[in-house]
């Protein structure tokens, strides 16, 4: 009865004291939801009061149809997905064979990919963007996919390396003496990583749905291949800064990714602790 | 993850050079790869490397081809100058300048946003409180936003003649006069600084938050019945405990903030007058923006700046090893 009531006590200060920096913190999410139903005019004069006047739901028609949101949305879609399924395959199958295998090259390659986590992307995509153009994907989807799969992954190989490295050899010793082959095992041993492909599946979508740089400069020639964070940017430009349908858009590109961290978050901690721990 | 990218990265990292030398000493038994496991092995390697080889290495490496010479990003490359991209940079101001506001902005950003995110993952683990799942959401919530759009929702925001936070500001009386937060040679940085805070803060709760997962729940327990508070268990188990991955953390943080990139463009694009530069802006505004493009010359800046973050990387794997003595002295 005490711990309750101490506990309880915590829980008037925390909370109270979450719930007044939380609403600073959201206080730029919830300007710009509400400015996508305010009319222009009010926006500019509304400073920082939230709530319109006038309810106003044009702003989200506009910016779908008439801005190519929802072409830019099936893009988005398309390019998370596409790059999070690749990537899920190539690391897990890469970390998979680092972490139960001794090869030739084994630790030159984990050296250099635990290196690469430290460069600055923004210097390499000139050599990426030739490249794309000399396979002759430039302005196409799949030059986008390719480059936004291509790009980043040295991570994940860590974390699936790290994980199937602390699975217990019994496992591997019993799949063995039943026969299993070189596939099998990894079929088996595949979904024991939960916590990591969770992990890696939050960071990718989340990271692809809001990449800029790639498709911003794979797809100049082709404005339609855009995705919405480059096609949010683009408003400003082509539509005279329609600031509301700006509102709109950014409405519509981040309550998805809100729902899957919220559904997804204890997966999420759970992984990278995991991957700290050992 | 170019942006959110390249900087949730390195959390296994250092954890990895460990877990080698751990593995090696007391499970020797990872196989040797034989027979037909030769070619499955190869097989699971193929898809990677090749993007890996083709996405990653080869433009690294010809950034370091194309820093010898002077191009500008299209046609042959053909007129090798040797070193003197580098000695003409050694002797730009302007990089210099960039240097110094990227230094700047990663320790001031740093120092704010490690204490921040960690008090916020200690309460937000606590067992006791209530709405965790939404308030975790809440503080995560500015990460899910593209730099490009918090940069702009920011500008709006922060407007000195109609910006929500001016309004605020003026009509509770706090100010005389609106403050031109991006405009004023002062606090351009600062403002930047602040965003990038607010923005990135997410991720570094979910490391501490990962961190925290790892104390021993028994600990706990074993404090309870000792009669131990909350402050107590705070500083004599969970502090201690995380204080080797806290390291790690330090230096992922302090190196991701080098790369600050995307916020400059849409906030300030450098301004007032140059007061915003920082490297990874001067690179692109060298090779992509400023007319003639100096595509070679951008690539030496970039040379020069990896080079410097690989230095501080390496000297986070120094205070790493010393942490991880430190863990094993705390019998973790």
């Amino acid at each position: 009865m005490i711990r309750m009531n101490r506990f309880s006590r915590y829980n008037l200060i925390a909370v109270t004291l979450l719930v007044i920096i939380g609403f600073i913190w959201i206080y730029p999410f919830l300007w710009v939801m509400f400015a996508s139903l305010k009319t222009s005019s009010e926006m500019f004069s509304a400073g920082a009061t939230l709530l319109p006047e006038n309810w106003d739901l044009s702003n989200f028609v506009r910016a779908w149809d008439k801005a190519n949101f929802s072409t830019y949305f099936f893009n988005t879609v398309l390019y998370a997905a596409a790059a999070t399924v690749i990537e899920l395959f190539k690391s897990s199958m890469c970390g998979y064979v680092l972490g139960r295998y001794r090869f030739p090259g084994r630790n030159l390659l984990l050296g250099l990919v635990t290196a690469t986590l430290f460069i600055p992307i923004a210097s390499i995509i000139l050599p990426q963007f030739k490249l794309v153009q000399a396979l002759g994907l430039l302005n196409t989807r799949a030059g986008v996919i390719l480059a936004l799969s291509g790009g980043s992954g040295a991570l994940y190989v860590l974390l699936f390396t790290g994980f199937f490295q602390t699975l217990p050899d019994e496992l591997f010793e019993s799949a063995r003496i039943d026969g299993a082959t070189f596939w099998q095992t990894f079929r088996l041993m595949l979904p024991l990583a939960k916590p990591i492909i969770a992990t890696v599946v939050i960071f990718q979508f989340m990271s692809t749905w809001n990449e800029f740089n790639i498709p911003l400069v794979f797809t100049l020639g082709r404005p339609e291949l855009r995705n919405m964070a480059v096609g949010m940017y683009a408003f400003r430009g082509e539509f005279s800064v329609d600031w509301t349908g700006f509102a709109a858009g950014t409405t519509i590109s981040i309550i998805p990714v809100l729902l899957v961290f919220f559904v997804f978050q204890g997966y999420f901690v759970r992984g990278l602790a995991g991957a700290v721990k050992q | 993850m170019a942006r959110f990218s390249t900087s949730q990265t390195a959390a296994a990292v250092p954890l990895n050079g460990r877990i080698k030398k751990r593995r090696t000493k007391s499970i020797p038994l990872i196989q040797q790869v034989a027979g037909a496991d030769r070619f499955w092995v190869m097989l699971f390697l193929l898809p990677f490397i090749i993007l890996y080889t083709s996405f990653t290495l080869w433009p690294l490496l010809a950034t370091i081809i194309y820093s010898f010479f002077d191009w500008d990003g299209n046609g042959p490359l053909e007129l090798f100058i040797r070193l003197e991209n580098y000695i003409t940079i050694a002797r730009d101001p302007l990089f210099w300048l960039s240097f110094r506001n990227t230094l700047v902005f990663a320790l001031i950003n740093t120092a704010i946003k490690l204490p921040l995110s960690l008090m916020a993952a200690i309460l937000l683990t606590r067992k006791w409180l209530w709405g965790q799942r939404l308030f975790r959401t809440v503080y995560f919530a500015p990460l899910v936003i593209p730099v490009a759009m918090a940069g702009l929702i920011f500008q709006l925001l922060l407007h000195p003649a109609n910006g929500a936070i001016n309004d605020l500001l003026t009509s509770t009386g706090l100010v005389q006069r609106p403050i031109d937060f991006l405009g004023n040679e002062r606090l351009a940085l600062l403002s930047l600084v602040i965003v990038s805070v607010w923005q990135i803060f997410g991720q570094y709760m979910i490391y501490w938050m990962a961190a925290l997962q790892n104390v021993p729940e028994a600990l706990y327990e074993a404090a309870e019945l000792d009669g131990a508070g909350e402050w107590k268990k705070l500083v004599h188990i969970t502090l201690p405990i995380i204080r080797p991955v806290a390291i790690i953390i330090l230096f992922l943080a302090f190196v991701n903030a080098l790369k600050v990139f995307g916020l400059v463009v849409t906030m300030t694009g450098g301004g007032p007058g140059f007061q915003t530069y920082v490297v990874p802006y001067f690179i692109y505004t060298q090779a992509l923006v400023d007319f003639p493009f100096r595509y070679g010359y951008a690539s030496a800046a970039a040379v020069l700046f990896g080079v410097t973050i690989l230095l501080a990387v390496t000297v986070q794997g120094y205070f790493v090893r010393r942490a991880e003595a430190d863990r094993k002295d705390y019998g973790v």
